[in-house]
């Protein structure tokens, strides 16, 4: 019960904040949002630092004693796309805010308002946009008939936001979690996935621990389905002419990954190094590109909320493009040692049209993750 | 030469960094625990256990290498953590001589995660910890 408040409590502060929250580290996690908190001081540190803007404030109490609090206020992508610059705020300038503050002892808070004093003036909030709807139009194709995955010649675009926050199972009702894939309710873990015992026992240690523990939180790579999960998109280049498609990811530290379309068998090579997006080979079928992958290390969680996954995941993912504006992805998961048979899972993907993937690092902003 | 092998010590020093962040986010035992087991704190033995997940059992083996020991078998209940490991190996006469652990794994989310509890060889009763690697 007290999770399944937790988790409201987590959805609606997302739901409050003012600052887009696309940042890679569980807020379920690192903030108490069953708490709010109050401050105003002057600042005295700017650290405008992928993946999570901070500013420092001293703040003096009732009685006269000054203490430095460390306050988030966004992720420097987001907050520079929304017009704000790192030179908005100066040291020494008196801010007052209201936010969360973080579980346990650190005086580290994060921001739902940030108001300049004098003044009042508001800084870093988003600004209210008109949600623009791409013109529809069919599927760009290649002189030889097949889908194009990525932008027609002349054009940019990437492939932006999934429908879904999480992987679960196609045959699954909808099953309420927050955008870290932390479930409602922890009862509901049974509906995800066909786990074996040690798996669903670490799904649950995961999701009851907030994911405090989840590798991409540490900049580690998204591999598997989550690639397709990550905040700022990613891209397919297909080079027919040398038997591949790049698959270009925004979010995940611009990491790369290569699926091979010139016929070699699956797997080949792929038990020489484990990696974290595994060896891919594909082959069209129809309007459909077929992936299969295996080779994966285990050094990563394969999807949001922390679904666990071995050595032996094999995955099939399936991409279509039924529309310009839509991509379709299906994956089916076989990892025997994990999960009591294959399943799959999916979720459509929405075309951002006219921009290129920008320049996004996961940087290790180390003094102000750590605050003590 | 003293630059080479100040280089070779820097090599290995980076390499023991890389290693030990590595991450297993998969079966909670697959993987290398090291540490030590005795009947006192002071009269200790090192302890290296090497185990791994096929789907179906747990396998393994204790102090690989020369005096390797298989694991015979391996339980992990994943409803408290605590596991029961068991092998059967040889004294110095030759006499049979088994190995019977339990213990509980703590901090599963950690790359460093523990397991910690009692271990008996033979006649001789102790305790053990071993954290993975």
């Amino acid at each position: 019960m007290k999770h399944t408040l937790d988790v409201l409590a987590v959805g609606l502060g997302i739901l409050l904040a003012a600052t887009p929250v696309a940042a890679q580290h569980s807020f379920s996690a690192t903030y108490d949002f069953d708490r709010q908190v109050k401050l105003e001081g002057p600042v005295t540190r700017i650290d405008w630092v992928n993946p999570h803007a901070f500013f420092f404030i001293n703040v003096r109490d009732a009685g006269g004693t000054i203490t430095n609090w460390a306050v988030e206020f966004g992720n420097p992508f987001d907050l520079e796309k929304d017009g704000w610059k790192r030179n908005t705020l100066h040291i020494g300038d008196v801010v007052g805010v209201e936010g969360i503050p973080a579980r346990g002892p650190a005086r580290q808070a994060f921001a739902k308002s940030v108001v300049l004093k004098p003044g009042g003036k508001r800084l870093f909030a988003a600004p209210a946009r008109r949600a623009s709807t791409p013109a529809a139009a069919p599927a760009p194709r290649w002189p030889n008939g097949h889908v194009r995955l990525g932008p027609p010649p002349g054009k940019k675009g990437y492939w932006g936001a999934a429908s879904v926050k999480a992987l679960v199972e196609n045959t699954a009702v909808k099953i309420p979690m927050n955008d870290d894939g932390l479930l409602l309710n922890i009862a509901d873990a049974d509906k995800v996935a066909p786990f074996k015992p040690w798996a669903k026992a670490v799904y649950e240690q995961r999701q009851r621990s907030l994911l405090k523990d989840d590798p991409f939180a540490r900049c580690l790579p998204p591999g598997g389905p989550r690639q397709f999960h990550t905040p700022y998109g990613f891209q397919f280049v297909e080079q027919p002419e040398l038997g591949r498609i790049l698959v270009l990811l925004g979010g995940g530290d611009r990491n790369w990954r290569v699926i091979y379309t010139d016929g070699r068998p699956v797997g080949q090579a792929a038990e020489l190094v484990l990696s974290y997006y595994g060896t891919s080979v594909g082959r069209w079928e129809g309007d459909t590109l077929v992936v299969e992958s295996v080779g994966f290390n285990e050094r990563f969680w394969m999807t949001n909320g922390g679904l666990p996954h071995t050595e032996a995941l094999h995955l099939t993912e399936r991409f279509s493009r039924p529309d310009f504006n839509t991509l379709k992805y299906e994956v089916t998961v076989d990892d025997p040692r994990t999960y009591t048979r294959p399943w799959s899972g999916g979720w459509a993907i929405k075309w951002v049209p006219d921009e290129e993937i920008q320049e996004y690092f996961c940087e290790d902003n180390a003094e102000s993750t750590f605050i003590r | 030469m003293r630059r080479r092998a100040f280089h070779l010590a820097c090599f290995w020093a980076c390499l023991g960094v890389v290693v030990s962040g590595l991450a297993q986010e998969g079966h909670p035992l697959t993987g290398t625990w090291t540490g030590d087991w005795g009947p006192t704190a002071t009269q200790r033995d090192h302890l290296t256990f090497v185990m791994n997940w096929d789907g179906e059992k747990i396998t393994g083996t204790i102090n690989p290498g020369l005096d390797s020991i298989p694991i015979a078998s391996v339980f992990l209940d994943v409803t408290n953590w605590t596991v029961r490991i068991e092998a059967d190996t040889k004294d110095q006469s030759g006499k049979p001589l088994h190995i019977a652990a339990e213990g509980r794994v703590d901090d599963i989310g950690s790359y460093h995660r523990t397991i910690t509890g009692t271990w008996r060889q033979g006649a001789t009763n102790g305790d053990f910890k071993v954290t993975r690697d």
